[in-house]
């Protein structure tokens, strides 16, 4: 365990944690307006697919990013209309989405390359350090420049949100529709615009969360390359208490259990590597066995928002 | 109003059947195939022979072992996204009796099936025990245990159990292996996931026990009122839900697989839950939809040879009759939709007279 | 007095029933308009007209003279008409200060200007008289105080005309006091309010005329000088007032179940029991009386096994309860009629067959390999049997119970808890939300009950239950027993004053 180990591991920790910051916000988003989501994992693959065809045909990543954002929107509008307009249950719906949206993008992939295609890769979103022309040398200048711009917009947006919701009227509207909607309704908050605009805002992360994994982690698509992140991010918003600011901790931890886990396995004594893959995922399920569960998180969550019309 | 229901339950599906295959003939037409000839080609290759039958009711049975997994769960109110992790551990441990224990022929199976099904019923118990005593999650913790597994399951083959250069364990003895049906793909396998099918239905719908685990299922608060043992319904479902997969995985590996390999059982956790969901719970249709894409998948093989529609489509129309189906379901629930027909029922009534 | 609000001829039609028809009804400014009338009659349609909720099918509203279309709560809100629910419209995760401001559209800028805020709500309370601490959270303050919260909310977004639905429905009398000098104030300041309640008492003296309400349709509006109790609720009733006519028990057999200082939670005023001592006895009914949530949810889960106690005994005929668990409690013959119907009493997807044999499918009756075959047959039988005993009105003994009304649900519950004679039935809010008809047949079931020497819990908010079919009445507040009074001839005062705790 020397120095370059740690800074190494630390810097990698905020870049995994990254696009686990995106799909949790989104979460975040989506519970407080009362829609809990567990079809992350189905958004961010379509997101990282569309992101990866965008970025590889234009050759901006940042393109990519932008499309990997309006897919998810675009694939997110499904599951709105069906759970705000058609009271399907949540839990339910997004299960459909985790089916839905990972099939449309391996079959995408499938017809664009079409079978037994070579590996095609993309260039990463330079950090920016890269496009400034420096080259830091200290850890905490590596740490501070060396990341892609992405991750300086998740942290952004982590800020964002703190205030959004605790400072903001409209902030404190949208908490309202997901604790209480017939009351929200009553005092003229639009409650299902603010769904909608949740689920708009839900959509776009999670799809910018799956686009960051071809644009500014991996440099090609696989079919199940979000790995799971989709339902660590739910854990990390539990975990979080439904606060920006503890989704954030939460994702620096799971994000550097994945970190260890890949530092790992480079120095593994004949110990398969496969069991330090197995640690974010054991890290997830002992936290929540640790943290147990309170009813904690908005009161409105799961609950279809009917008007009151016989 | 009962009848309606029913035949709501009934038409939502197929009419989310019709509407995906209908996407999928768009989509075929767009890349250039004709979906009359795709869609021919589709049948002919799932069902145009004993021989094809045969092996798309072989392909079934995994399927069917997980969706009854996810059918039972639900049944109890248990959302178990891990019918795949459960399916593995059920495949591991199999596979280690069957090339380790020494023993061969039908002790050996019997073992193997044995051995898979508490390891599945094992591996899904420690989610239960998490979600009944440290009220947690079950969906997370259930995916979670998938990667786990899954990752297991490569240590397993890549080095634990590897056989030769390959990364894939020795082949179960031919012994160990269940018997083929009339000489078609098919083996016993099938036939005990229909047992378990029967079985399941059965339970859930003649015995007092099932009758009370479905109470819990719905509305959990009045079981507890009503003097059901909650909590220990709720770990046995976890523990039958998981012990299935097991099964199915133990049957897997004996009747079609007979080694571990990667990919091996990926993505029928997530199947069984979209067929346990179409199939809206009830046992037995739960097993004719996980026919149904079993058909679909392996018809698209034949179809991918004669049009060149890549097979992938199967996996989207399977995704658009899941998206279509759950929607469908909830809005025939919908007082305004309720009130629709109503109306469509007066109008027509009134034109009789 | 200049009129701030009118209807004229305002129906509200759902499908072929009207819940309103024809309604005329002028509120003054700076007056107390009370509507009164039975479940049921149409107040909260009205009300759901007035703020934006419903769409009259026809008729006219006119707001200071002009005719106004109210599409949506929001556009009430915008008019000056505000109502504080009957179940409070308050978000619990948030403080005071954050359900006031809530939905506010009067400020201008994106962020929230706490101190300005602040400033003008204490400035409005003061005004009105309306005590508030706005930086508790709502789960922290009395009942009072978060009406008053509401009260303040509505002012807060300038309402002219405040409806106040069953105000008092869960106060102690010194907080309807409150209410009252409170609701004194808002009128002088000219502001108008329309109070709906059935109690009388309460309706005669804050009143300064009154609507009476019945099946949807206005039948007069009279001022309150020259009106009086026995009249307004002739109107109301539409026939005369009949006395209580059960006859009362005095000297009931051994007891059931005796409580001996059970403990719950005790410190919680309300959602806890504080050293409750109290005996039921075979052939009487034991009706609990006390405002909504001081404590007595937990006493009815107590004695059905459903909470276990902190410290404290209880006994069952004479042994005492080592475990508390529902189920032993159950086969104790221990029957529940649970406050929540539709969530802890039916399985509201399963039929009304399988509802009423929901505890009882392990038995011989009706199932045989030691529960591993069920006789359907049977079952349906005996479904079938009791649909007709308890007079369940249902499409058929197939249908799920959450598509029948309030009153077919109870009486699914009636026929599984009371068939098989129990010793004990603990019914709690047993009629609410019930019609007379359904009420008065839950009444005669459990009277009948007790004849048969049922000991009968009887937990009700509502104290004309309590009184009519109650042998002994035990008040409780904040957790404790207040005093134990005789059914027969009951002292009305001294029990009103045991409620409010005193």
């Amino acid at each position: 365990m020397d120095w370059e180990f740690i800074s190494n591991l630390l810097l990698a920790s905020v870049r995994m944690a990254t696009p686990l910051i995106f799909l949790a916000l989104a979460e975040l988003y989506s519970q407080r307006a009362g829609l809990v989501h567990i079809g992350l994992e189905g958004l961010a693959a379509i997101g990282s697919l569309v992101g990866f065809l965008v970025s590889l045909i234009t050759g901006s990543p940042l393109l990519g990013v932008a499309a990997g954002a309006a897919v998810g929107i675009l694939v997110n509008m499904i599951y709105a209309y069906a759970t705000i307009n058609l009271c399907a249950e949540q839990i339910v719906y997004g299960m459909a989405i985790n089916i839905f949206a990972p099939a449309l993008a391996s079959f995408i992939y499938r017809v664009y390359f079409g079978a037994g295609s070579e590996l095609v890769q993309v260039a990463l979103m330079r950090s920016l350090a890269a496009i400034l022309g420096v080259t830091p040398q200290s850890f905490l200048l590596k740490l501070l420049l060396d990341q892609p711009p992405m991750v300086y917009l998740a942290y952004a947006l982590v800020l964002f949100t703190a205030v959004y919701f605790n400072r903001t009227k409209s902030g404190l509207n949208f908490k309202a529709v997901g604790e209480y909607p017939k009351a929200s309704a009553t005092l003229g908050i639009n409650v299902i615009g603010v769904k909608y605009a949740a689920s708009v805002i839900c959509g776009a992360l999670a799809g910018i969360g799956g686009a960051y994994l071809t644009t500014c982690y991996a440099t090609t698509y696989t079919d199940g390359n979000v790995a799971g992140r989709g339902f660590i991010a739910l854990a990390a918003v539990i975990f979080g208490r439904w606060s920006a600011g503890g989704v954030l901790l939460a994702c620096l931890f799971f994000g550097f259990c994945d970190a260890l886990q890949i530092r790992l396995q480079v120095g593994s004594y004949g110990i398969p590597y496969q069991f330090f893959q197995m640690i974010p995922y054991i890290a997830t399920v002992v936290v929540l066995a640790l943290i147990g569960m309170k009813k904690a998180g908005p009161k409105g969550v799961g609950k279809p928002y009917l008007r009151e019309e016989r | 109003m009962k009848n309606n229901s029913k035949l709501a339950n009934f038409l939502v599906p197929v009419i989310s059947i019709l509407l995906a295959f209908v996407i999928g003939c768009v989509i075929m037409a767009v890349l250039g195939a004709n979906p009359f000839v795709a869609l021919q080609s589709l049948w002919i290759g799932a069902f145009g022979s004993l021989r094809n039958v045969g092996t798309t009711l072989a392909r079934s049975t995994p399927l069917i072992f997980t969706s009854l997994c996810a059918c039972f769960a639900y049944r109890c109110g248990v959302f178990n996204l891990g019918g795949e992790g459960q399916f593995l551990m059920g495949s591991i441990v199999c596979c280690y009796i069957a090339t380790k224990s020494g023993i061969e022929g039908l002790p050996a199976i019997l073992l193997c099936l044995l051995g898979g099904t508490a390891a599945g019923g094992a591996w899904a118990l420690v989610a239960g025990l998490l979600k009944v005593y440290r009220n947690q999650n079950e969906m997370i913790i259930t995916i979670m245990l998938n990667y786990v597994a899954t990752l297991l399951m490569g240590v397993v083959y890549t080095n634990w159990l590897r056989d030769g250069s390959v990364p894939q364990t020795a082949s179960v003895p031919d012994a160990d292996k269940l018997s083929r049906l009339f000489g078609l793909r098919i083996t016993s396998a099938f036939v005990i996931a229909i047992a378990v099918g029967l079985l399941i239905y059965y339970f859930l719908f003649y015995t007092s026990k099932g009758f009370q685990l479905r109470a819990v299922g719905l509305n959990m608060t009045a079981a507890e009122f009503n003097g059901f043992a909650v909590k220990r319904y709720i770990l046995l479902s976890f523990i039958v839900s998981g012990a299935i997969a097991g099964l199915g995985g133990s049957a897997e590996l004996l009747g079609t697989q007979f080694r571990l390999i990667n990919g091996f059982g990926a993505g029928y956790g997530f199947d069984g839950v979209a067929m346990a969901l179409i199939g809206q719970l009830h046992p037995l249709a739960t097993i004719l939809v996980a026919i149904f894409f079993a058909a679909l998948r392996v018809g698209s093989t034949t179809m991918q040879a004669a049009t060149g529609v890549p097979t992938s489509v199967s996996d989207i129309i399977q995704a658009l009759v899941i998206v279509f189906t759950v929607a469908g379901l909830a809005m025939v629930k919908l007082p305004q939709f309720k009130a629709f027909l109503g109306r469509m029922a007066d109008k027509t009534q009134k034109e009789a007279v | 007095m200049d009129e701030f609000l009118r209807m004229e001829h305002v129906s509200k039609r759902f499908g072929d029933f009207y819940a309103n028809r024809d309604i005329n009804l002028s509120i003054r400014k700076g007056e107390v308009h009370t509507l009164l009338g039975e479940n049921g009659a149409g107040k909260s349609t009205l009300m759901n007209v007035l703020i934006g909720l419903y769409q009259p099918t026809e008729g006219t509203i006119y707001l200071n003279g002009q005719a106004v279309r109210i599409d949506s709560p929001a556009q009430a809100v915008r008019l000056g008409i505000g109502m504080v629910h009957q179940h409070f419209m308050l978000v619990e995760a948030m403080t005071v200060f954050e359900n006031i401001i809530l939905g506010d559209r009067n400020t201008k800028g994106i962020f929230i200007n706490k101190e300005a805020r602040k400033k003008e709500i204490l400035e409005l309370a003061e005004r009105y008289g309306l005590d508030v601490e706005l930086d508790k959270s709502i789960t922290e303050i009395a009942v009072g105080a978060q009406q008053r919260v509401e009260i303040l909310k509505a002012l807060y977004r300038g309402a002219e005309l405040l409806i106040l639905d069953e105000p008092s429905a869960a106060l102690t009398d010194i907080e309807v006091e409150g209410l009252f000098k409170i609701m004194r104030k808002l009128t002088e300041e000219g502001k108008s309010i329309i109070f709906i309640s059935h109690k009388m008492r309460e309706v005669l003296r804050i009143s300064d005329r009154i609507t009476i309400l019945r099946a949807g349709e206005v039948v007069t509006t009279l001022e309150r000088s020259q009106t009086d109790g026995q009249e307004l609720a002739n109107l109301m009733i539409g026939r005369e007032l009949a006395p209580s006519h059960y006859g009362k028990v005095e000297d009931p057999g051994s007891p059931v179940i005796q409580l001996r200082s059970v403990d719950y939670h005790k410190d919680s005023k309300h959602a806890g029991l504080n050293g409750v001592s109290l005996t039921v006895g075979r052939g009487e009914i034991v009706g609990i009386a006390g405002v909504d949530g001081n404590g007595q949810s937990q006493l009815a889960q107590v004695v059905t096994g459903v909470l276990t106690p902190d410290a404290g005994e209880v006994d069952m005929k004479g042994s005492k309860v080592a475990q508390f668990t529902p189920h032993g409690f159950i086969l104790e013959s221990v029957s529940h009629i649970p406050e929540d119907r539709n969530k802890m009493g039916l399985i509201g997807n399963m039929s009304v067959k399988d509802n009423i044999v929901l505890k009882s499918t392990d038995s011989p009756e009706f199932s045989s390999a030691r529960g591993y075959h069920l006789k359907k047959k049977a079952i349906r039988d005996y479904a079938l049997k009791m649909q007709e005993k308890y007079d369940i009105r249902c499409t058929s003994i197939e249908q799920e119970t959450r598509n029948l009304s309030g009153g077919n649900q109870q009486k699914v519950i009636l026929a599984r808890e009371l068939e098989g004679h129990p010793d004990l039935l603990v019914a709690v809010h047993p009629t609410r939300g019930l019609d007379i008809g359904a009420t008065r047949f839950v009444h005669d079931t459990m009277i009948e009950a007790r004849d048969k020497g049922c000991g009968v819990l009887l937990i009700s908010a509502d104290f004309d239950e309590i009184l009519e079919v109650s042998d002994r009445i035990v008040v409780m507040f904040e957790g404790q027993i207040m005093g134990v009074f005789s059914g027969k001839n009951p002292p009305i005062e001294e029990i009103s004053l045991a409620m409010a705790g005193k």
